[in-house]
């Protein structure tokens, strides 16, 4: 399968965001040993090479159907990245200390696109819902106009020769998010984790714009909230509950976290 | 460069919503238009010949620059370069619009800016910050300055 090793470069080096980067070890494919890299998460994709200063990749992980789970190893603060697909073998890593783990199986969680997506669904729900209030009372009007002309109204892309319409909320563009189990089969050995496929067909998260009419609500989704509330509390539990089974299992260092990865409490 | 090409297959065979058989011309002066099956997953286009289970290739959908060229054709092109612009032909121009909406949809760094705005302007509107019920208030993923400078490096690099 073809891909564009350019551009996969140009993203790892261009100045996108970076939401975690450090050393890690990393097992090899083939042997067993571990080598120290380093890796650069943005977005849904983990890049690493061996130095920050490299300019070349040594490669690139899309983190897309797999989830992270702690894992039996002679290497301490190890944790891998577990698919759900029966055959791919899991990736594992090796963190330099119980703070780094922690902190990398957090941001490798919550990485993958579905989590994001249903995220931005819940705020735009909010946002409609908060303006919907704002303009029910006239006094509000004014302020509740969206900053659309300062710099944090979303960038949308250029379009050249393009309707202006077109990305507007409306009938045509608007969908129903769909409730579906995943269709692909876990081994029972794998944990089924909530978070291995976002629960819809869509990949498109219906994003409007900055400043829908007041009276055009016709793409609000329901039940979104409930959705992601639902995620991030089995997420938590999740890890919470691996933690505390390697605990008990007494093997390789200690794993005793002093809080939680994701504050549950927060949570009701 | 190594990439995850089995999990990246096993990817492409999720379900999607934009799927549809199109006439696709590579990037290459010289290159013709052959029908393909494109699939939208996640952030990446995937391209299959028709009936074939493995993609022939795979577009990272991400600082990439949509444009329609006509009514039923659009394009995705990286790195302003001539020689890595993909065209499409679609059937209607109807659905043309659709892969295009689609597509810029998709990218996840377009995501993180809606969210970005939106977290913003909650917090503008009602003084609360929408990601604190989740607790996520603190990560760098959803930043306002996320991309001006870079995250926190993990202090195990030091």
């Amino acid at each position: 399968m073809k891909i564009d090793e350019k551009v996969v470069s140009y993203l790892e080096s261009s100045n996108s965001p970076v939401d975690k980067e450090g050393y890690l070890y990393k097992k090899g494919d083939i042997r067993p040993s571990y080598h120290k890299r380093w890796f650069v998460l943005k977005g849904n994709l983990l890049f690493y090479k061996d130095h920050p200063d490299d300019r070349d990749l040594i490669g690139v992980i899309v983190l897309e159907g797999c989830t992270v789970q702690l894992c039996e190893s002679e290497e301490q603060f190890a944790f891998s990245l577990v698919w759900s697909e029966p055959g791919l073998r899991p990736y594992k890593f090796a963190a330099e200390d119980q703070a780094s783990q922690e902190s990398w199986i957090k941001a490798l969680l919550s990485a993958n696109h579905g989590y994001l997506s249903l995220l931005v669904m819940d705020l735009e729900k909010k946002y409609k819902e908060t303006l919907a209030a704002l303009f029910s009372d006239p006094a509000n009007g004014a302020a509740a106009a969206p900053n659309v002309g300062r710099e944090l109204s979303p960038h949308l892309p250029t379009l050249t020769r393009h309707p202006a319409g077109a990305l507007a909320a409306g009938p045509s563009a608007s969908f129903i998010p769909t409730l579906q189990t995943p269709a692909v089969p876990l081994k029972s050995t794998v944990k089924r984790s909530p978070k291995l496929w976002p629960k819809r067909t869509a990949n498109v998260t219906p994003i409007s714009g900055p400043a829908p009419p007041a009276g055009d609500w016709s793409a609000v989704c329901s039940g979104t909230r409930e959705e992601f509330s639902k995620l991030h509390a089995d997420f938590g539990k999740e890890v919470k509950d691996l933690i505390a089974d390697w605990s008990r299992s007494g093997r390789a260092g200690p794993v005793a976290f002093q809080e939680n990865l994701i504050d549950l409490s927060s949570f009701e | 460069m190594r990439f995850n090409e089995k999990e990246m297959v096993h990817l492409s065979r999720q379900p999607s919503e934009m799927v549809a058989e199109l006439g696709m011309r590579g990037p290459k002066k010289g290159d013709v238009v052959k029908r393909r099956l494109v699939k939208l997953v996640v952030n990446f286009l995937f391209y299959f010949k028709t009936d074939e289970e493995e993609p022939v290739g795979a577009l990272l959908l991400e600082q990439c620059r949509v444009e329609k060229e006509d009514n039923l054709t659009f394009s995705v092109a990286f790195l302003e370069d001539a020689e890595r612009k993909y065209l499409f032909e679609c059937d209607s121009e109807e659905q043309c619009e659709k892969w295009i909406d689609s597509i810029i949809k998709a990218s996840y760094e377009f995501m993180r800016r809606n969210l970005i705005f939106y977290r913003t302007e909650i917090h503008r509107l009602t003084g609360k910050d929408p990601l604190e019920q989740y607790g996520i208030s603190d990560e760098a993923r959803f930043q306002v300055t996320n991309g001006l400078q870079h995250s926190s490096r993990d202090a195990s690099s030091m």
